[in-house]
């Protein structure tokens, strides 16, 4: 977890949703090619961080961010900091899954059309090694025109998944409590997938399942009414937590 | 005295079901009633040649044609301000007091009798204006009319476009223009047809409004600046003036079934628009 490959930076960070205080003064940092799990109670604020990290809190508009956020050096609330290239650069797969009603080749290229990829041989090439990664490809690779809708809840999670890798320039991905609703075995392969692509990106996992982020997480972050109680190599968290109130919730007494 | 609840239920439907039933009698009694009478006087003809006399012998071409394009011009008109309107308020701008008064002035606006708007076009377009009585007149005057309808409709169909299609477009980096265009509006689409379809027939069977600014000339148009008669209008003056009661059920026979069409044509294109989506 050095520093100098930090990916994402946050200081002071503090998010309010109208008069309430979500976030209060985050101060972490994010390493490029690793898999940070972020796990908490509800209400905690998980979610809330992982909005701004891509700016989606923006669409609320009594929401507001203070303190810093910096993707590779930049600033990403700073006044001239291009939102839409922050959005292609730092992917979001939410708790629900949703397949946009179009078919599942145009939910895949959805991202790569809005950035003017029009070349067929490139989007087929696109569609089929996102659909690969996302461990989707052998269940749909013959029905491409078909609807999203038509998939399975799990399939839909990991269609939605594929449409964000599909994105040429994805640096980060993050996922909010990707596998909430989903059965055990689209829940594996979407864990196998995050393994095999943290080589190529970094991943920030929101998770409700404690044991997912034990699984799957480099780094664990345990986050508490706003506040980052603990952060640190996941193995070590789970084993010799320094917090209490962390070693409260990794066994289970609360949450 | 209380009624049972085994009772009250067959009570209720009963009555619910009469009152389906009183509906669909009186609908289909006014179509079988107007069809029998009109039918007969339908023909290639009838559909084809110009009147004569008045519309007392021959047939209905310029009216028909006049039905065809008046709507198609107020829809034309009517139809992007209304959606950019629609798009605009749902959008672009945060539900304030402002859209609020906008929403609720276009709801006192689809309330007003259509001669109101006949009258505002006559007065503005036709003398103002000094347009005269003509396609472009009545067509402007209609599309007023038609315009809150299309604009509540489709804030509705917007505003029932879930939210988490926007923030998926959002997420990959749509603008926001991008999103209405290829998640809002698409997703839209089945209730802004709805409202189209709705302002289609209140052309359609508008009599009132075009008199005052399409004026009722029996010639065929040649341009946006010539008077028309549309087939409503048509029936209107045959059966006032008892000019010819044939003609005139014969026109209102034309009338019904392309009302009829139309709907059938709009439910049919957006039906498999719908399930290309989804299937």
């Amino acid at each position: 977890m050095s520093d100098n490959q930090a990916k994402i930076v946050v200081r002071d960070f503090s998010v309010f949703h109208g008069k309430l205080q979500s976030l209060r003064s985050l101060t972490m940092s994010i390493p490029a090619h690793r898999i940070l799990g972020i796990i908490g109670p509800s209400g905690s604020g998980k979610t809330t961080f992982l909005r701004a990290l891509n700016r989606l809190n923006d669409l609320s508009p009594e929401t507001r961010a203070e303190g810093q956020a910096v993707l590779d050096g930049e600033d990403i609330y700073h006044p001239d900091y291009d939102v839409v290239r922050l959005r292609k650069r730092v992917g979001m797969l939410f708790a629900l899954p949703v397949a946009l009603p179009l078919s599942i080749y145009e939910n895949v290229v959805y991202g790569p059309r809005l950035s003017g990829v029009r070349d067929r041989r490139r989007l087929a090439d696109l569609v089929e090694r996102s659909l690969k990664d996302a461990f989707l490809w052998d269940e749909v690779k013959d029905r491409l025109q078909t609807s999203g809708m038509r998939l399975s809840g799990g399939q839909q999670q990991r269609l939605c998944l594929a449409r964000v890798l599909a994105m040429e320039q994805l640096e980060v991905i993050l996922l909010d409590e990707p596998c909430s609703g989903l059965d055990p075995i689209s829940t594996a392969k979407i864990e196998e997938a995050l393994t095999l692509l943290k080589a190529k990106y970094t991943i920030v996992l929101v998770t409700n399942n404690t044991k997912q982020a034990a699984r799957v997480a480099d780094d664990t972050a345990f986050f508490l009414m706003g506040e980052l109680v603990e952060y640190g190599v996941t193995q070590r968290l789970f084993t010799i937590p320094r917090d209490a109130r962390t070693s409260d919730y990794v066994t289970g007494r609360f949450g | 005295m209380r009624v049972p609840p085994k009772y009250a239920q067959v009570l209720a439907v009963a009555l619910l079901g009469a009152a389906t039933l009183l509906t669909l009698v009186v609908l289909v009694f006014i179509i079988v009633f107007v069809l029998t009478k009109g039918l007969p006087t339908v023909n290639a003809a009838f559909l084809f040649t110009v009147p004569r006399d008045m519309g007392r012998s021959g047939g209905i071409l310029p009216t028909l044609i006049g039905t065809v394009l008046l709507p198609l011009l107020a829809l034309v008109i009517a139809l992007p301000l209304g959606v950019g309107t629609a798009v605009y308020l749902t959008e672009y701008t945060r539900e304030s007091r402002v859209t609020r008064m906008l929403s609720f002035g276009a709801d006192c606006l689809a309330g007003i009798p259509s001669i109101i708007f006949g009258l505002f076009g006559f007065i503005f377009f036709v003398v103002m204006l000094h347009m005269g009585w003509c396609l472009l007149a009545g067509g402007l005057t209609l599309a007023i009319m038609i315009l809150p309808t299309i604009i509540r409709t489709s804030e509705e169909a917007i505003r029932a476009v879930p939210n988490a299609y926007r923030e998926v477009s959002f997420s990959l980096g749509a603008t926001r223009w991008e999103t209405v265009l290829k998640v809002v509006l698409p997703n839209a689409l089945p209730g802004i047809v709805t409202g189209i379809m709705l302002g289609i027939a209140r052309c359609i069977g508008e009599t009132a409004a075009v008199i005052f600014t399409a004026g009722s000339s029996l010639r065929m148009p040649t341009s946006v600046f010539d008077s028309v008669r549309t087939m409503s209008v048509h029936f209107y003056i045959l059966a006032r003036e008892g000019i010819s009661s044939e003609n005139a059920y014969g026109t209102a026979a034309v009338l019904v079934i392309s009302v009829l069409a139309v709907n059938l044509v709009a439910y049919g294109l957006m039906h498999r628009f719908i399930s290309r989506r989804t299937r």
